[in-house]
């Protein structure tokens, strides 16, 4: 079992009233698996994902990942716990606009110090499994947003995570190059890799093994 | 890692050329003023220094009390050497009677120059240890020697091997060369000694023995004391060193004379004397100029932290990303110090240039040799240091602040723009504009006290007047025949000689008595000196009773007095009255004259005496050109007549005008140099509110169009835009009044005769304050707001 959510709750106040983003959460994630959370605009599903991602709190429940109680752990090593086995993928990809492709994939590596030499490796790697090699030295604003999703991509993976989590991978993307990124996702799904990722179309939702739908907070 | 965050660093500078022009020009300002007054503070700091008995050395300092003023001034009668030598020995390793500094002619085989220089005694060589480059430092032990520099050396007989030539010093007779010494260094108070000649030879020369005594206090003396003796312990000794060898019921003793010691280290910026206490000196203005290199420092920390923040949206999705790729806030506050520490970094080198293109503006007007010491450990360590320094002042808040951004929220797009920071940006603009709106108000009081003081009524009239300093005794001997000679020409209106000028009576002199004196009154008075016709030809106006005039022979011994003078000596009908002067005999007062302004023009006038006098006293001679005639003429005239009588002399002349100009060149520099950072404070602000204006403009491009479309007018988007800066301004503008009224109204207290702090300086002040802040900003609100506003809607 990779991750596990136990009776998740989430709400902000708002002029004495109580809104809750996320009722009553429970969810098991088991490693390999691809999971579509699925749902109307406003049901929670980027908040579940920024919880399950850890970049958000939440105010009630229990979240496990990997044994670790993550409602327990300080700031710091929830980040070195994310930082070493979670990859993000943003529907606006994301990258940093002052570095090109190469070093864009090259910083996660960069915070979890890893030497040199098998960065430079690691880096040359990815680029060559995803094929932008010659794209290596371009700036962000100089690809197409299919390129871009592909080297936000590369960067979520590089770092070896186990889980890769996508807010609507494919938003800003036409229909072939959405195409091409959820095949990526598959493969990498089939070597190994769970992925969750948030998406509003059915035929996306379809590459996943299992769909979470979300109304209102709530799993139905 | 590091490598990246400059990669990063340099990137985002050239992304961003605009503002990284702002930012690096604002703070290599801010930098190359703080050197330039670091340099002037250290150069003022190491003032002496270069002495190797810095520690050692005092000047000896008598304080006497006239009539309750308490003074204390270094003049020594030429008795007080000895007795210190004698009986407090064992204080002291040198004790040195000098003149003061003064110009003498030089006049070698063919050569003849003027140098200055004075007449001491053969301690002297070994006290400020001079580097002999030819002869020995006993050079003086020989009552006919002299030690030249080596620049008057070189410029008398074109070498430095000078010892055993002649030369002649003034019209006195041969002194033989005994040695020749480094120039001192120019950053000490015996720079300008050219020359050192005998003590003894001056004392025979001028029969001092005979005719100075303890009252004549004419000279100076120097001291080293013994090594293991404290300085204050040797100054409380000698304390009654004078007193003790005075007749008790004399009035010198009446004077209190207390004698003490004045440190070496303390002559140049702690030479103030309050009730015959050291309280200090020009240290205050190494203070405060001190204190407005580190806030012209912090306004441009200020302005980088301001542009900086002001950033902060566009750098917010960064933050956002690294932060969900794994970096830690601590990774994010380094990455942005090395940011702030590249620009630090990139602005000191600019503003070493800076530094060397004002250099020489910033010498002239501080009148010093200053530059940077490139070769110095020293300065490097000091620029590693405030380089660091200015990198976390000025990084440390944006820093902070940018590294706390939650990723989901700057991710999402929900950021507000609004949070948190505005406050305090606006903070840090009025106290911007707070210390620039002081440094007017400074300006503007300083130049209006100079002012006020340069047009003080002067009570008598200088125009046209210039004098020839007298030098040789064979001009006095033919006084008379030279002084009809000058008239002859139908350029001169009158010839009279003094022995001091009429823009600085500074002889002071006591030992006066007159009928109702009170027995402990310990007076002192000013005194000029003069040749008949003096007072109508600078056109002094008698109250009562008349002038000197050629009529009356018991003139000799008359005094005309001045009207503070009869105040003083509380006389009820002056004229007639006789005066006893010490063993000078008993005169009459024959007038009393208006007050004149005859000392500095910033404080009161003094009692003054004036009298008949054709002997060795008289320094000058006063020529007076009469009105509408041209000076040129007039002046190859008398120079003809100084070559025929003193063919030896180069004639030298100054105008009277010019020697009273030297009055204010001490507060005209000050005055230069306040505005001078008034003006880069302003400059620094005003690049401030440029960069935050801009970026508020850019950030409200969407509302202007939108506002645009609705109807609004240029005039009411250039409002908007504006208002709350002036607003800003204006707040700083109620900080800068009360502090800037604070210390201008502590500053012209210094001074007798001082202009009032009226209220339109710090109108004027506020008005300029506003005027700038609203020009700098109407730049970028008007054009936000005259853009078409299809544009800014097509933009999101």
């Amino acid at each position: 079992m990779l991750l596990q959510l136990n009776n998740i709750f989430k709400w902000v106040n708002s002029g004495g009233q109580r809104i809750f983003l996320l009722k009553d959460i429970n969810l098991q994630v088991e490693e390999g698996e691809f999971i579509s959370i699925m749902g109307p605009s406003g049901s929670g599903k980027s908040t579940l994902l920024n919880v399950i991602g850890m970049l958000d709190g939440f105010d009630e429940g229990e979240y496990n990942f990997l044994d670790e109680s993550v409602h327990n752990l300080k700031e710091k090593l929830r980040s070195n716990l994310y930082k070493e086995y979670i990859g993000f993928v943003f529907q606006s990809y994301h990258l940093l606009d002052e570095l090109t492709v190469q070093e864009n994939l090259e910083m996660p590596l960069l915070y979890k110090k890893v030497k040199g030499a098998e960065r430079k490796a690691m880096v040359a790697d990815m680029l060559d499994r995803f094929n932008i090699v010659g794209k290596k030295d371009l700036f962000p604003a100089q690809l197409s947003g299919g390129q871009q999703q592909l080297v936000g991509v590369a960067r979520a993976l590089i770092a070896n995570p186990k889980l890769i989590l996508a807010d609507e991978p494919t938003g800003n993307l036409n229909s072939q190059q959405s195409e091409e990124i959820m095949e990526l996702f598959k493969q990498l799904n089939t070597e190994g890799v769970t992925i969750i990722q948030v998406t509003h179309s059915e035929k996306n939702a379809a590459y996943g093994s299992r769909i979470v739908n979300l109304l209102d907070g709530r799993m139905i | 890692m590091f490598k990246n965050y400059l990669k990063i660093a340099f990137r985002n500078l050239f992304k961003r050329k605009g503002h990284s022009f702002l930012n690096i020009g604002g703070l290599s300002i801010g930098m190359a003023t703080t050197i330039l007054i670091g340099m002037w503070v250290y150069d003022e700091l190491s003032y002496n220094k270069d002495f190797e008995n810095y520690n050692e050395i005092a000047q000896v300092m008598q304080t006497q009390t006239f009539n309750g003023e308490i003074k204390t001034e270094s003049n020594q009668p030429m008795q007080l050497a000895p007795v210190l030598r004698n009986d407090y020995g064992d204080y002291f390793k040198h004790v040195v009677t000098s003149t003061f500094t003064f110009d003498m002619l030089l006049t070698a085989v063919e050569n003849k120059i003027s140098y200055s220089g004075f007449f001491s005694e053969p301690g002297v060589t070994e006290m400020l240890s001079l580097k002999m480059l030819q002869g020995t430092r006993d050079g003086l032990q020989d009552p006919s020697s002299i030690l030249l520099s080596k620049t008057a050396a070189l410029s008398l007989f074109g070498t430095v091997d000078a010892v055993g030539e002649t030369i002649k010093v003034g019209s006195a007779s041969n002194l033989l060369v005994s040695g020749v010494y480094e120039d001192l260094p120019e950053n000490n108070s015996f720079s300008n000694l050219k020359f050192i000649a005998p003590w003894e030879f001056l004392k025979k020369n001028q029969d001092y023995e005979n005719r100075v005594g303890w009252g004549n206090n004419w000279f100076q003396t120097f001291v080293q004391i013994q090594d293991g003796v404290n300085m204050s312990v040797a100054s409380a000794a000698i304390k009654n060193s004078k007193l003790e060898n005075l007749d008790a019921e004399s009035g010198m003793a009446k004077q209190k004379p207390v004698i003490q010691l004045h440190p070496m280290a303390k002559w140049h910026l702690y030479s103030r004397f309050e009730n015959g206490i050291n309280t200090g000196g020009t240290i205050d203005r190494v203070w405060l100029l001190g204190i407005i290199g580190v806030i012209i420092l912090l306004l441009a920390c200020i302005n980088f932290m301001n542009l900086n923040t002001a950033q902060s949206v566009k750098r917010a999705k960064e933050v956002g990303i690294r932060k969900t790729i794994g970096s830690v806030k601590y990774q994010l506050i380094f990455q942005f110090m090395i940011e702030s520490f590249v620009v630090v970094c990139i602005a000191f080198t600019v503003s070493l240039v800076l530094v060397i293109l004002a250099q020489s503006t910033f010498n002239e007007v501080t009148n010093k040799s200053l530059s940077i010491p490139w070769s110095s450990y020293n300065f490097w360590i000091v620029s590693v240091l405030f380089i660091a320094i200015t990198s976390l002042i000025s990084g440390s808040y944006p820093s902070f602040y940018l590294s706390s951004f939650k990723p989901i929220k700057v991710l999402k797009g929900t950021f507000n723009r609004k949070e948190g920071v505005v406050p305090l940006r606006k903070v840090l603009v009025v106290f911007q504009f707070a210390i620039s709106t002081t440094l007017i108000i400074g300006t503007i009081t300083i130049y209006r006290q100079m002012n006020y003081v340069q047009n003080r009524p002067l009570g008598y009239n200088k125009e046209g007047m210039l004098y020839v300093p007298i030098t040789t005794k064979d001009i006095l001997e033919r006084f008379e025949t030279v002084r009809e000679e000058i008239l002859r020409s139908q350029d001169i209106a009158n010839v009279a000689a003094s022995d001091v000028l009429v823009t600085g009576t500074f002889t002071t002199n006591s030992g006066f008595d007159w009928k109702g004196k009170d027995p402990d009154f310990a007076e002192e008075f000013n005194t000029l000196r003069a040749t008949h016709d003096f007072g109508e030809m600078i056109n002094w106006e008698i109250k009562e009773g008349r002038g000197f005039s050629r009529e009356y022979k018991s003139d000799s011994l008359a005094f005309v007095l001045n009207e503070t003078a009869v105040a003083y000596m509380g006389l009820k009908n002056p004229i007639g009255e006789y005066v006893q002067w010490g063993d000078s005999g008993k005169f009459k007062v024959i007038g009393v004259v208006k007050d004149m302004v005859t000392r500095s023009p910033y404080s009161a006038v003094k009692p003054t005496i004036f009298t008949l006098h054709y002997g060795r006293f008289l320094n000058f001679i006063n020529i007076k050109v009469k009105p509408n005639r041209s000076p040129k003429e007039a002046l190859s005239h008398i120079e003809g007549i100084f070559k025929k009588y003193n063919p030896e002399r180069t004639f030298s002349y100054t105008f009277l005008d010019e020697e009273y100009q030297q009055y204010f060149t001490g507060e005209a520099r000050m005055g230069k140099l306040i505005s001078f950072f008034a003006i880069l404070a302003i400059l620094i602000s005003c690049l401030g509110i440029f960069g935050l204006s801009a970026f508020i403009a850019e950030q409200r491009f969407k509302e202007i169009g939108i506002r645009k479309v609705l109807g609004a007018s240029v005039y009411s988007i250039w409002k908007l835009l504006s208002k709350d800066f002036l607003l800003l301004v204006m707040i700083s503008c109620i900080i800068a009044i009360p502090v800037g009224y604070y210390y201008m109204n502590e500053w012209i207290q210094d001074f007798n005769y001082r202009a009032t702090l009226s209220w339109w300086i710090f109108a004027a002040a506020v008005f300029g304050s506003l005027l700038t802040t609203f020009l700098t900003i109407s730049v970028q609100s008007i054009k936000a707001a005259i853009a078409k506003p299809v544009k800014s809607l097509r933009t999101e």
